[in-house]
């Protein structure tokens, strides 16, 4: 029981859902002032992502006529949990060490598809074309970068020929090898496609769609699928440090601490630039640009981990 | 003569005391009942199906407790329970059960229903009459009783599925002619048609033509690729309850049965694990591909039951523990959401009356527990955590990374196709949502005015969607009942996923999300008509212009991979594919037909020129004599 409660204790507040909400919306602050600065804009003031999240919770809630009402509500919240439970699962050996792991590798990869899927699924249930069109872009969208992704988190697993986070953290994967410097780039161009970032937006184009998956979207439920990407633009990063780039242990004092937070800025800060000064590609071009070069360079990824285990 | 009566007599109470025996036995008979009923003795056939469904299981329960029984009689009857064949058995009289209780309302006022309820109550008998025969002859007939059953039930919607049924049965007849080819191989090598024994080991062509003819049969039985053809077509075309029974469930159970069964007798070397792993994954890719352009509700879900085969091959070929458990475990999973998905498309069928994605959709509000059960199922397929999909998944990965341990590299190439196929999967599935259930109803889904189906076709699709939640969040209970046993090794798991805290973990942040949602305004949700455009789109939407019923703005979701469709090397492959070029069975056609019209040049009808071959024949071959 005390166990269970223990559980809960994580999930809800640290490494879970007020932490990486915090954290979380406290990068899409640094997002926001950053692109601000870019456009020669003075940017929000520091709160402003969590004031935007409560006005969200007092705005009126809409749901559209002709919608399955539970789908469209409940999606957000799966989208919520998945993301929660991904960052406590990666935060867990980081912090504690010595407590058991919940899950490795491919049960977090996994897991950090069900926002976008939660997105898709609730855009579905909106009945409304337009949201369809965003849905469905935002599930070719999974396809495209999901085979790139997977090779590139393959290359730890064939380093240490094991898919658990303590054997895969035990080993410092970028740095050391050109393999997984490959594996980071193609993992970071994958994340961008993750987080719906320009120029992978193409599922919300605000231009040609009008918020494409999100048209529907209004008070409570908007403000969960927002506050889920502010998440998940923090744990992606994470994930990606953990798998390829030797993690941020907390655990281990302040130098390697602070260490993992530099390599998280600095993700941060790649994802930023790129989304400032790209322009946003078609979802073909897009599917033709990661199933060709970005999956080439993750089988190259993969063929220099081989060669450097022989 | 009183004492042949007296030792028949003495035979027969022998084997009536059997539980093995009456398995068999019993659906057998009762389906020879039933098929003899007076055509409109449906409902009667209906319920001695039902109770014959019932005995079958209330044997087949104590059965896979006692793990292990043997009956043999004069040498050829021989029956054997062990721990592979018991859970597959019980498995079978469930889903015989659900699927008849599904009939009970499915076939409800249509034609045929005798001849219905007796073909699956043979196909229940003659499937465990397979799995429990230990000798291959017997297991041969009752094999050759499934392929006939396959075709009658596939062609019992009428003339309309003739076509697919002849198809199934010349491609399972096909097979199992290769079979007994095996089956007499096997016998040359090792003296015995016992399907126990020591191992053989390969060596000389002759132990590996034994193998891949034997694991032709179990191929065609299940689907895999190259012998997949039947499914889709009989999918689509046979009744949807028969599709949740046999392509989706039964010849699954029966066709990796086998192909275990065929593993455990021979010892496995790296090339025949390699040509193994190539037809699983190749399964894997090409029928999900082929899924995701589908128009048809059941030809898509047809190609996900040859896809999902793929991962049943590639965890037999790990040949790790962890990785034979798991495509067992994947088989017994695959069952239940494929066959909730069938049933679901059953229902959807039954009160719209088509499986045409074009011409569905709106059915979410109409549908609940369809749509949840379908949610649920689709999620579960998809291998999304925690469902029962994503459990036996992960111990396949597990498994293939754990066979790459011993070198080699191709293993990322199998664990790289098995996972992209996953993702490939959930597509076809969200298309399969968005069309059917979420999209705003097309006018004949509007005209046919679609309310939920009866508790007798719904309890069985909500039984297995939460079967496939229970198994998902509970997989090491399932795991250690029934598939650990069947594994004659200790299996280990390499990875992690502790399930238990990790449900608490999930219900704690739905919880989270759900104060948040309280915090908010969701309680009193105000529904608004969509606006799109400048307009209302049930305005636009139904009509473009007053006098036309075109619509204007309409997204199906069916053409939602045009994109891939176009994209350079799918779109040729997709064009071979409807050139029905990787279909053995139409290029078979074609070359037998082939084959036929040379001969036909040939055959003039000109006696004449018959008398000079016969001259040059006689020729030739005295030539050869001399």
């Amino acid at each position: 029981m005390v166990r269970y409660l223990v559980h809960i204790g994580e999930v809800l507040i640290f490494p879970g859902l007020l932490f990486t909400a915090v954290i979380g919306l406290v990068t899409s602050w640094i997002d926001r002032k950053v692109t601000a600065r870019v456009q020669m804009r003075v940017g929000p003031p520091f709160l402003q992502p969590f004031y935007d999240i409560v006005k969200y919770m007092i705005k009126e809630t809409c749901v559209p006529a002709g919608a399955s009402k539970f789908v469209f509500l409940a999606a957000p919240l799966f989208g919520l949990a998945a993301v929660t439970v991904a960052s406590t699962i990666l935060w867990r050996p980081m912090v504690w060490p010595e407590k058991s792991f919940i899950g490795d590798l491919i049960v977090v990869l996994y897991l950090l598809t069900i926002p976008a899927v939660s997105v898709v699924i609730g855009s579905f249930a909106s009945a409304n074309p337009i949201a369809s069109i965003g849905g469905s872009r935002e599930m070719k969208l999974i396809l495209s970068y999901e085979l790139p992704f997977i090779l590139a988190c393959l290359v730890p697993v064939i380093k240490t020929g094991s898919i658990e986070f303590g054997r895969i953290l035990a080993e410092p994967m970028a740095a050391a090898s050109p393999a997984g410097i490959i594996a980071l780039i193609v993992a970071i161009v994958c994340m961008q496609a993750k987080l719906t970032l320009v120029p992978f937006d193409m599922p919300e184009a605000e231009t040609e769609l009008t918020g494409g998956a999100y048209v529907e979207y209004s008070g409570p439920p908007l403000g969960i699928f927002k506050l889920t990407r502010a998440m998940m633009l923090f744990t992606m990063p994470v994930f990606l440090i953990t798998v390829l780039w030797g993690g941020i242990p907390l655990h281990e004092g302040a130098v390697p601490a602070v260490l993992g937070a530099v390599k998280y800025v600095g993700l941060i800060v790649i994802t930023v630039l790129i989304r400032n000064t790209a322009p946003r590609v078609r979802i073909d071009q897009a599917m033709k640009f990661f199933w060709g070069p970005v999956t080439l360079f993750g089988v190259i990824a993969v063929i220099v981990a081989f060669i450097e285990g022989l | 003569m009183n004492e042949l009566i007296a030792q028949s007599n003495m035979l027969l109470t022998d084997l009536s005391a059997q539980p093995m025996v009456l398995l068999i036995a019993v659906p057998l008979f009762a389906g020879i009942v039933c098929r003899f009923l007076p055509s409109k003795g449906g409902a009667v056939a209906a319920v001695i199906a039902f109770l014959t469904g019932i005995y079958a299981f209330l044997i087949a329960w104590p059965l896979f407790n006692a793990k292990a029984a043997a009956f043999s009689h004069h040498n050829w009857l021989a029956l054997r329970l062990d721990g592979i064949n018991g859970f597959i058995l019980l498995a079978t009289t469930v889903f015989s059960l659900l699927i008849l209780i599904y009939s009970f309302g499915f076939m409800k006022g249509k034609d045929r229903q005798n001849h219905y309820y007796a073909y699956i109550l043979w196909t229940l008998g003659a499937s465990c009459g397979a799995l429990l025969a230990s000798e291959f002859i017997l297991l041969l007939v009752f094999w050759g009783i499934l392929g006939v059953t396959l075709y009658l039930l596939t062609g019992i919607s009428g003339p309309e599925a003739a076509g697919a049924a002849k198809k199934a049965a010349i491609v399972i007849g096909g097979s199992d002619s290769i079979l007994i080819l095996g089956i007499a191989l096997l016998w040359v090598i090792r003296h015995t048609t016992r399907m126990q024994g020591a191992p053989v080991e390969f060596g000389g062509p002759l132990s590996y033509i034994a193998f891949f003819c034997l694991a032709t049969a179990a191929f065609a039985k299940a689907g895999a690729m190259p012998f997949h053809s039947w499914v889709p077509d009989c999918g689509e075309k046979a009744p949807a309850s028969v599709a949740a029974f046999l392509p989706a469930s039964l010849d699954k159970l029966l066709g990796i049965y086998f192909l275990y069964r065929t593993t455990t007798l021979f010892t496995m070397n790296s090339g025949v694990t390699t040509a193994l792993a190539v037809i699983g994954a190749g399964t894997i890719i090409f029928a999900v591909m082929m899924a995701l352009v589908q128009h048809d509700l059941k030809r898509l879900l047809s190609y996900h039951a040859v896809s999902q085969v793929g991962y049943m091959v590639l965890g037999i070929s790990t040949g790790t523990p962890l990785g034979i458990a798991g495509s067992l475990f994947h088989m017994l999973n695959h069952a239940m959401y494929k066959s909730c998905l069938f049933l679901c498309a059953g229902a959807i069928e039954h009160r719209t009356g088509t499986s045409d994605l074009d011409k569905l959709g709106g059915l979410a509000k109409a549908m609940p527990v369809t749509l949840f059960s379908c949610i649920i199922a689709s999620m579960a397929i998809s291998g999304i955590p925690p469902l029962n999909g994503f459990a036996s998944k992960w111990m396949i990965y597990q498994g293939i990374i754990e066979s790459g341990r011993s070198g080699g590299v191709l293993w990322v190439v199998w664990l790289t196709a098995a996972m992209v196929g996953s993702a490939l999967t959930l597509a076809s599935f969200v298309k399969l949502l968005h069309a059917s259930f979420f999209r705003q109803p097309s006018p004949e889904v509007a005209a046919a005015k679609p309310r939920e189906v009866g508790p007798g076709m719904w309890l069985p699709m909500g039984f297995l969607a939460l079967l496939c939640v229970a198994f998902g969040l509970r997989y090491l209970s399932p795991l250690s009942r029934f598939i650990f046993p069947a594994v004659n090794a200790p299996v280990s798991f390499t990875g992690k996923w502790f399930v238990g805290p990790a449900t608490v973990m999930i219900a704690g942040a739905l919880f989270g999300g759900l104060l948040l949602y309280l915090l908010g305004t969701v309680k009193k949700p105000r529904v608004c008509r969509t606006y799109i455009g400048g307009e209302y789109l049930d305005e636009v939407y139904i009509s473009g212009s007053e006098k036309s019923t075109a619509r204007d703005v309409e997204v199906t979701g069916v053409d939602f991979y045009q994109t891939i469709r176009d994209m350079t090397p799918f779109k040729q492959i997709y064009t071979m594919a409807q050139w029905k070029l990787f279909d053995l069975y139409e290029v078979g056609t074609h070359v037998s037909f082939f084959i036929s019209k040379i001969f036909q040049f040939f055959h003039t009808g000109v006696l004449r020129q018959y008398i000079s071959w016969y001259v040059i024949g006689m020729i030739i071959l005295l030539w050869l004599m001399k």
